[in-house]
């Protein structure tokens, strides 16, 4: 299986920077995500999970995401949603989520995933 | 709307960046650059505004009535927008032509928002995540999001133009003093306004 490494950049819209390791199980996604096709981005990131998940009893994901829109975090809520799919079925999905600790908007945002998803995520600020 | 708008010296004087145009990525993104580095000292207002600015012109480039090709053949909105600077708090408005069928909708929307509680707003913005992706952007969770980063009700107006055209037009604070601990919010929203 492929790793997805994506370099995050800023023009005139703006790409997270991916890293989805096959050998390792620890993927992350930082920056901020502004896009103008979401579903051409994320779709491919979701199949990885869900492909990666088959063989795996373990997946450890980390979001360092300091912006995202409204577009995006449906994204996001669908890669949560997978991750609880996968636990449902007997594997363990250690999520950590990286913030800064004065955006307060952030963490109502995690904490709302939370509430969705059942799942536990490890609220955590940058250094 | 805010008492300045009734004060057009004022209004001008308290400008910091305004823009009337096609909103097509290209003019988005030197606009979002300005206004995420260049508004305030305060990196937290700054990016409040860049993501309420996201959302309403994401709004305007899909559903503004006037319209025109971009340089890459692109079908965008055209519009305008302003950031006024005050004492207390930035004011971030658009405006954009509309019909009054399409825009009733969108005012309702607006109310039912500025209705709710910061805790009910959280829900509902829950409740349409969960909801299949619409047919254009983020579908209804845009101007909940708005509502929620300004900590502010949407203010709105129309005005008309034509027989069958109205200018619509949106205007959100964004408080210069932001809270360390965000509590419910007490929403009293100004009474909007139809302007014929």
């Amino acid at each position: 299986m492929e790793d997805i490494h994506i370099e995050g950049s800023k023009g005139v819209y703006i790409v997270p920077t991916v890293h989805f390791d096959a050998k390792t199980g620890i993927c992350e996604i930082s920056g901020e995500s502004f896009l103008e096709e979401t579903a051409r981005f994320y779709n491919p990131l979701i199949e990885w999970i869900k492909s990666y998940v088959k063989d795996a009893s373990h997946i450890q994901f980390i979001f360092k995401l300091t912006y995202f829109n409204t577009s995006t975090s449906k994204w996001i809520l669908s890669i949560l949603n997978e991750l609880k799919m996968f636990e449902k079925n007997g594997g363990k999905a250690e999520i950590k989520w990286y913030y800064h600790e004065e955006d307060l908007d952030m963490r109502d945002d995690i904490q709302d995933y939370v509430v969705d998803t059942g799942l536990s995520i490890q609220l955590l600020p940058f250094e | 709307m805010s008492e300045n708008t009734n004060n057009e010296k004022s209004m001008l004087d308290n400008i910091s960046i305004s823009y009337t145009g096609m909103f097509d990525t290209e003019v988005l993104s030197v606009l979002a650059k300005d206004i995420e580095g260049t508004l305030s000292s305060d990196e937290k207002v700054n990016k409040k505004v860049f993501k309420i600015f996201i959302e309403l012109a994401q709004n305007i480039s899909l559903y503004s009535l006037e319209r025109a090709k971009s340089a890459t053949g692109e079908d965008m909105g055209i519009g305008t927008m302003i950031i006024r600077e005050f004492d207390d708090c930035f004011e971030f408005s658009t405006g954009n032509k509309t019909t009054m069928e399409n825009i009733i909708p969108v005012m309702e929307k607006c109310d039912n928002i500025n209705s709710m509680s910061r805790e009910k707003l959280r829900e509902y913005r829950r409740l349409q995540r969960n909801m299949p992706a619409g047919e254009k952007g983020g579908g209804n969770i845009g101007l909940i999001q708005v509502a929620l980063t300004a900590d502010n009700p949407i203010e709105y107006g129309l005005i008309k133009c034509s027989e069958d055209e109205y200018f619509y037009i949106v205007n959100v604070r964004i408080n210069k003093e932001q809270p360390s601990e965000k509590k419910t919010l007490c929403k009293t929203p100004k009474k909007s306004t139809i302007n014929e």
